[in-house]
């Protein structure tokens, strides 16, 4: 840890290759605090990536033509099967129980597309693209930093707070519309004013308490998915860095040098998962403050839902 | 995390040095643009889509269990009323099997009965035949003796009688009698 910290002004260090990266700010500025950088570059082809493979995608999942008979229904290509797969679980068995029928309908489009969007990011973070390009910069002009695109577009906190500000609109848009601004206000007390009078006496804490966390939750959001994809990266460079660090030379480097290499491709699977995790908590929490923000009679409904288990999975559109 | 949060300060402490707590307005705004645009296109031409095949295939789905359970249930009635029509044939079948066993037994009970007197009438026919020939042969008899008796009345009234001749009569009527037998 304390090589880490000494070695942190150096030109390679661990957090060197989550850090974002200015390019193009000659051109592409906001002032003094906004760049052009890789981490935009590298959302922008994300977004293209996901805006052109997703049509796709539906367009094998949906219904197909007439002519094709039964199968029709079928849903060919592995790709949109996994997509499939993805949306029914999420839909079926995670936001059906926490938000009921109605909301998962109404919210639905929303919350699959923040999910596929920060699923994108996290993964294409995963690619090595400005490891590539240093490797380029290296031999082609001996410039081993050069790189114009990569890194983990979710690992940088501005992305993810604006994701979390989206979030946060529609979680407040979502409460005044469903509860009024009377129904929200009571709701920041957690109706304790409708219970007994001595009660009112803890209703300013408790609202000073909700008023903070209708801002601490998004906040919340923004910070669990930018540190999660800042430290898997760490962690990776950092195994990956490990034996420049280590002043030792001959087969003790090597054998640590295999057992980091291996370290971090079993790491850079859980990256995988864990890409795919964030993606799920992000959106997840998100269906679940939208529902902690709906009318309580909601909830029963969802109650009664869960009685009838699996069958009603099954029922047509309403 | 620990070890994070140190990285973090470490990398912030420097002042100039890059951190990645740095704001950059860019990337923010980029970032909401970029969902938001993101968010539109996926909205009007992705989950539609997505979502109607889901529901479409769910309604099918549904619709061909319910066609199951109907068919089923058609089966089902078919196969009751099947097998009430099998078992209303048989016992129709077997009724009618008794009544054919009945009505033969009938018939064979009338034709034995007419045999029986049939056969007792010819008995009768023939016993009555064998009486009359009996009778008309002995009344035949009694009149060959009567008149062979006459003849050898006669034939002993016409001649004078010695033991030659008596015994020559009683050949010549023997032989007579013998020859018309």
């Amino acid at each position: 840890m304390n090589l880490l910290l000494a070695e942190s002004g150096a030109p390679h260090t661990p957090l060197g290759h989550v850090l974002d990266k200015p390019v193009f700010a000659e051109w592409l500025s906001v002032g003094e605090i906004g760049t052009m950088s890789t981490q935009i570059l590298t959302m922008l082809l994300g977004a293209a990536l996901l805006l052109f493979i997703m049509p796709r995608v539906a367009g094998r999942i949906a219904t197909g033509p007439e002519s094709a008979g039964h199968d029709r229904y079928i849903t060919r290509g592995r790709l949109s099967q996994v997509v499939e797969v993805m949306i029914l679980y999420l839909r079926d068995t995670m936001l059906v129980p926490v938000m009921g029928e109605k909301t998962t309908r109404k919210y639905l489009p929303f919350l699959m597309s923040l999910f596929f969007f920060i699923l994108t990011m996290n993964l294409i973070g995963l690619v090595p693209m400005a490891d590539a390009q240093n490797i380029i910069g290296k031999f082609g002009w001996g410039d081993d930093h050069w790189s114009v695109i990569g890194g983990t577009p979710t690992s940088n906190i501005n992305i993810t707070a604006g994701l979390a500000l989206i979030s946060f609109i529609v979680i407040q848009v979502h409460s005044f519309r469903e509860l009024g601004v009377r129904g929200f206000l009571e709701h920041l007390t957690c109706d304790l004013t409708k219970g007994p009078k001595f009660l009112w006496l803890v209703v300013p804490v408790i609202f000073v308490v909700e008023v903070a966390g209708v801002f601490i939750k998004p906040a919340a959001l923004a910070i669990r998915l930018f540190a999660n994809m800042v430290g898997g990266h760490v962690l990776l460079a950092t195994l990956i860095l490990l034996p420049g660090f280590l002043p030792i030379e001959g087969l003790g480097r090597t054998g640590v040098i295999v057992v980091s290499a291996g370290a971090a491709v079993l790491i850079t699977f859980m990256e995988i998962f864990v890409a795919f995790l964030q993606a799920f908590i992000f959106m997840f929490l998100t269906a679940v403050f939208i529902s902690l923000m709906s009318h309580h009679d909601d909830h029963e409904e969802h109650e009664s839902h869960d009685a009838h288990g699996e069958v009603t999975d099954l029922q047509p559109a309403h | 995390m620990l070890r994070l949060m140190n990285i973090i300060a470490a990398a912030g402490e420097g002042g100039s040095e890059p951190s990645l707590m740095d704001p950059n307005l860019l990337a923010n705004v980029t970032g909401i643009v970029v969902f938001l645009v993101a968010l539109v296109v996926l909205w009007l031409f992705v989950w539609p889509k997505i979502t109607q095949g889901l529901d479409d295939r769910n309604d099918k789905i549904i619709s061909e269990i319910q066609s199951a359970e109907e068919a089923r249930e058609q089966a089902k009635s078919a196969l009751a009323d099947y097998e009430q029509e099998l078992a209303k044939a048989r016992e129709e079948s077997s009724r009618m099997i008794n009544d054919a066993r009945a009505q033969a037994k009938e018939l064979a009970d009338e034709l034995r009965a007419k045999n029986e007197q049939e056969l007792a009438e010819r008995m009768a026919r023939a016993n009555a035949d064998i009486e009359s020939a009996k009778s008309a042969a002995v009344a035949d008899i009694h009149s060959q003796a009567a008149v062979l008796a006459t003849t050898i009345a006669g034939k002993i009234l016409q001649r004078e009688i010695n033991p030659g001749d008596q015994q020559q009569l009683v050949e010549e009527s023997l032989n007579e009698l013998g020859s018309r037998n």
